[in-house]
């Protein structure tokens, strides 16, 4: 299908269905093998996934079930075996300005403090300009006061926090965050999921959010897509009908929670 | 008696330590002083017991520098040696780091150079002395030269190896910011190795030391090497030998700690925190 045909059928989508989000991320088919020796491993099988403009998605899944793999595929760092990822109808090619992704191992630069970490995606404006959008995403990150500190003088929830202003900056219209609070204490995780929901509801960013943590997946997402173990597939879809603030302990929430396990195929009784 | 200095300087050690206790700041410079003096007075022990009549004894070296000093000979030497290095070790740095980056970071001019540096590295500096006087003769270029080529490798290779370290994720922000060419070795590349390559700096201004005084041995006539072994030939001066050798000693000291100060800057500290 070439480039003209997949904008027209997006746009056609998009036409189709008013009131609707239109699809903004589509993966078709996605296979991917790695390279082991020679022999082909086998890590994703058949991904069809469309997530829509504004989404908030979790790929939730067991380690090793590569749905990392897909985030970097969408993200342009790996090319699919088979099949293809487009955004806005596009077929990714490589990394995308306009698409960031945040790292779970700090991807913000240490030799550069806060502000000129929070700068980089927006090296080729003046300094005004730069300025004018720098100092709000770094206040709505909750990071005001430490824009002249070094990565290294901050915690790891203040690192994180960086990241996500150094992704906000830049206005993208898709966040892919692998793991992003996996290094932090649980507590900092908490709170950080609380911050990652208030700026998704101000930004109205589609953000594709990769964890293996089932309860952090029902606290965030608006939809969570279920990966088997390796090689991955989709074995589950569920759409999370709570409103934000979340009740952790509403029968829907436990609903969520169970089904998520059975599909995981573990016990959540101890 | 030539032993009472050292009695006093004893005794005056014994009340430094009791007067350590107290001391605040400058109390972990007590037992490096302490531990120097008992072996200065190991080495004049040393000496007088076994009879040596040329080997000098610490007192015989330091009244050498005092000669040295007042000679104004020392100083000349001091500029020669300190000029040859600082300006093959700059030279070093200005082809090594660049080259070392574009090497590191391309996967093609690796292959193409580091078989070439690799094969080049393990040559002694000294073994290039006959090729470096045919080029250059008997002067500053000649050691110029011989420093340059004992720092390159260590700052080229120490360069290459920061570069082909730096982090995938690093990598992978800079690739997403849509980072290329000049700005990418500017905003990523040189910061993320820096530190890496200060530490191959410290290593080649050491090096460039060493191999300076042996230059200055061999072929040269200027330079502390020099004067070692003009001490030596005329007249056996073992005296003024030591002398210079602490005089080696203490610049090296000094070169050292003032490189060190490049690792305090703000946009290389991470390099060196604890983990």
């Amino acid at each position: 299908m070439s480039d003209e045909v997949a904008q027209a059928r997006a746009n056609e989508n998009a036409g189709s269905t008013p009131g609707e989000a239109r699809p903004k991320v589509v993966f078709e088919g996605v296979d991917k093998d790695f390279d082991q020796g020679g022999q082909p491993l086998p890590v994703l099988r058949g991904v069809d996934l469309t997530v829509k403009e504004g989404e908030f998605v979790c790929l939730l899944g067991p380690s090793g079930c590569g749905k990392s793999t897909l985030l970097n595929i969408a993200g342009g760092f790996e090319s699919p075996t088979a099949g293809r990822v487009t955004i806005d109808g596009d077929p990714v090619n490589g990394p995308d300005a306009r698409r960031v992704f945040v790292f779970q191992e700090y991807g913000i630069f240490p030799w550069a403090s806060v502000w000129d970490n929070v700068a980089l995606g927006l090296r080729h404006l003046g300094k005004a300009e730069q300025a004018a959008i720098i100092q709000p995403t770094i206040d709505m990150v909750g990071l005001q006061g430490f824009e002249r500190s070094y990565p290294m003088e901050l915690s790891g929830g203040m690192k994180q926090r960086v990241e996500v202003a150094r992704a906000l900056a830049v206005s993208p219209d898709v966040i892919y965050m692998d793991e992003p609070f996996g290094a932090l204490d649980s507590l900092t995780r908490l709170q950080m999921r609380a911050e990652i929901v208030r700026i998704w509801q101000e930004s109205q960013t589609t953000i594709l959010f990769v964890t293996h943590d089932v309860d952090e997946s029902i606290q965030i997402a608006e939809r969570i897509v279920v990966l088997s173990a390796r090689p991955g597939e989709i074995s589950d879809i569920i759409t999370v009908d709570l409103d934000h603030p979340r009740d952790l302990g509403s029968p829907e929430y436990g609903r969520i929670k169970n089904r998520l396990f059975e599909t995981l195929g573990v016990s959540h009784s101890i | 008696m030539t032993a009472t200095p050292y009695l006093i300087l004893v005794a005056s050690l014994g009340v430094l330590w009791f007067a350590s206790a107290k001391m605040g700041r400058g109390r972990r410079w007590v037992m490096p002083i302490c531990v120097a003096m008992a072996l200065f007075v190991v080495w004049h022990i040393a000496v007088t017991a076994a009879g040596s009549e040329i080997t000098p004894t610490p007192l015989e070296a330091g009244a050498a520098f005092a000669q040295l000093v007042k000679s104004n000979r020392l100083w000349g030497d001091v500029v020669a040696s300190l000029f040859r290095v600082t300006a093959g070790f700059f030279l070093a740095v200005a082809v090594g780091i660049p080259l070392g980056l574009v090497v590191g970071w391309s996967t093609k001019t690796f292959e193409a150079l580091n078989p070439i540096i690799q094969g080049l590295r393990p040559v002694s500096p000294i073994a290039w002395i006959p090729f470096a006087i045919l080029w250059f003769g008997i002067g500053d270029g000649a050691g110029v030269f011989l420093i340059f080529l004992s720092s390159f490798f260590p700052i080229a290779v120490g360069t290459v190896a920061a570069v082909q370290n730096i982090s995938l994720v690093h990598q992978r922000s800079a690739m997403n910011f849509g980072l290329k060419g000049v700005e990418l070795f500017r905003r990523v590349v040189l910061p993320a190795a820096m530190p890496q390559i200060i530490t191959s700096l410290r290593i080649a201004l050491g090096v460039a030391w060493l191999v300076i005084v042996a230059a200055e041995m061999v072929g040269m006539d200027s330079g502390l090497g020099y004067l070692i072994n003009d001490a030596r030939n005329m007249g056996k001066r073992y005296d003024l030998v030591a002398a210079t050798m602490i005089v080696i000693g203490a610049i090296g000291i000094v070169l050292d700690l003032m490189i060190r100060r490049l690792e305090r800057f703000d946009e290389v500290r991470w390099g060196y925190a604890k983990r």
